[in-house]
């Protein structure tokens, strides 16, 4: 596409890079945590004489790194723990919301447990941020986002070099059964099950498992066969038809504040918004809905900025074709010359 | 399909199977007794990312997919030292938070109890020994000992399992006993 030089500087055209920053940077935290423990389980020890040399690499690099911060790593490095299915920072407690629910569900089978209102309330913020947001947590924050989109650009290649992958369509109230099976699960076997389905629950903890206890566990298979799945059946199949998760923060997200939507005025239908969503919705003709993530893709590839933010608690309705695509010229332009 | 892929996979959790030696393991020390553990542990990993010691590990499939990547602690290999970080971290309550003070240690935790097994202790075959009471945190309080240093388990123990951890004989000759399951 040709770009005048002059074009102002957008902001939006430029979310999608700082969402894929969000989301390294989010990975980056995952992997660092687990050396940030072994640093702090070699210091509490004090025993460096006694680490075998990878684990004195560990050491040295991990002391270089915090220690312009802190002089006693053992009880300073405390302050952020956990992962995107529930974290600590310093004392502030933040869960996903399917956590608490999950345990709700467990708990029915146990009588002797009474309403967790300390647990329930650490899904507060999160429960916020969708509500305004919808499901930006899938797009901005899931660390299986990032390796799931990976995932997605391999399928492109393969594609390109005319190898088969998968491209079935799938019905996405899947998930929603999905989530209530979780749950019914959870609640017939009085232990969180959902936790072993999903993804973000399950990433933060094997890369723990792998750095600090010596090699993957049983999620690790689970996810691989999730990308599997993405590969050889749908793409993005998990996330769009089956993830649990995903099903909870679309429903939190259904009347969402901040929404995509297109400017008909400025739109050229050529369609790059649709071949470019993760998600498979169509912004081409108005059609988002609960599933939209915010992610800002095709904010990014739009040509003519036709897509923006709107604070509104509904997508418009479908507005037709756009006023700079041949259609709508063909249909407009002799009634504009007669009036000319 | 994973609904029934769980099914199919359950019969490891018979209630035998729990009591089986080979699969004694403890929970943290303030997990609540093991029905309500288990559907209160959402499986975050928190309480053995805090655990300055590495004691806490996780478990996989074979101890029942209920209890998959829920926190145990195995004190022969490595035992607590009773730091109550993980009840403090703990988000959900399935481990309680408990203050590091003797009192409140011994009103709050009870992970096990340690038994005894006199014809392999060294102090009751006339070599006296007593590793298990300089290893206790609860000396004189959850463990005595009496002629050739031969230990007597009050029920006090609250099980952490640093005297089994410690224990010089193998097989080990003072062993936790999971609390309650």
């Amino acid at each position: 596409m040709h770009m005048p030089s002059h074009r102002p500087f957008v902001l939006r055209r430029h979310l999608n890079k700082a969402r894929w920053f969000t989301l390294s940077l989010v990975f980056a935290l995952l992997v660092a945590l687990p050396f940030v423990h072994l640093y702090q389980t070699y210091a509490a020890a004090h025993a460096y004489d006694l680490l075998s040399p990878s684990e004195r690499q560990i050491y040295d690099v991990m002391e270089a790194l915090t220690g312009p911060f802190t002089d006693d790593p053992a009880a300073d490095l405390d302050a952020i723990k956990g992962n995107t299915w529930s974290a600590t920072f310093w004392s502030l407690k933040v869960s996903d919301p399917l956590a608490p629910l999950g345990q709700m569900a467990a708990g029915l089978s146990v009588p002797s447990l009474s309403f967790n209102w300390p647990f329930v309330i650490t899904a507060l913020i999160p429960v916020i941020l969708t509500i305004v947001f919808g499901r930006f947590f899938c797009g901005w924050i899931c660390p299986a986002t990032l390796i799931y989109e990976l995932n997605s650009n391999l399928a492109a290649w393969l594609r390109w070099a005319g190898i088969n992958v998968g491209n079935r369509h799938l019905d996405r109230r899947i998930k929603y059964a999905v989530l209530g099976a979780g749950l019914i699960g959870s609640m017939v076997t009085g232990s969180v099950l959902v936790a072993g389905i999903y993804p973000p629950a399950i990433i933060g903890r094997e890369i723990y498992y792998a750095v600090a206890l010596g090699g993957f566990g049983a999620g690790a298979v689970f996810f691989l066969a999730t990308l599997l799945f993405d590969l050889l059946v749908a793409r993005r199949g998990f996330c769009r038809t089956i993830c649990p998760g995903g099903a909870l923060y679309a429903l939190l997200g259904r009347y969402r504040l901040l929404r995509i939507q297109r400017t008909v005025e400025d739109c050229n239908d050529c369609a790059k918004c649709n071949a470019v969503c993760e998600f498979g919705l169509d912004p081409l003709r108005d059609g988002f809905g609960q599933e939209c993530n915010n992610c800002t893709a095709c904010m990014a590839i739009c040509p003519t900025d036709a897509l923006t933010f709107n604070l509104r608690l509904a997508d418009l309705a479908a507005q037709g074709p756009g006023h700079l695509g041949k259609r709508y010229r063909r249909q407009h332009e002799p009634i504009i010359d007669e009036a000319a | 399909m994973i609904a029934g892929a769980v099914a199919a996979a359950s019969p490891v959790t018979s209630p035998e199977a729990r009591t089986r030696p080979s699969r004694r393991y403890l929970r943290p020390p303030g997990g609540l007794p093991e029905q309500d553990f288990l559907s209160r542990c959402i499986n975050c990993g928190q309480c053995g990312e805090i655990c300055p010691n590495r004691t806490i590990k996780y478990f996989g499939p074979e101890n029942g997919w209920d209890s998959l990547d829920t926190p145990y602690i195995i004190p022969r290999e490595k035992a607590c030292i009773l730091c109550m970080k993980c009840g403090d971290i703990c988000p959900t309550g399935a481990i309680q938070p408990v203050k590091r003070e003797a009192r409140a240690i011994l009103d709050g935790v009870k992970m096990g109890q340690a038994r005894v097994n006199e014809s392999l202790c060294l102090s009751f075959q006339g070599k006296s020994c007593g590793v298990c009471y300089r290893a206790c945190p609860l000396p004189d309080i959850a463990i005595t000992v009496g002629f050739m240093e031969q230990p007597h388990i009050t029920d006090k123990c609250v099980g952490c399992g640093l005297c089994e951890r410690s224990c010089i004989q193998m097989p080990q000759a003072i062993r936790i006993i999971p609390n309650d399951r």
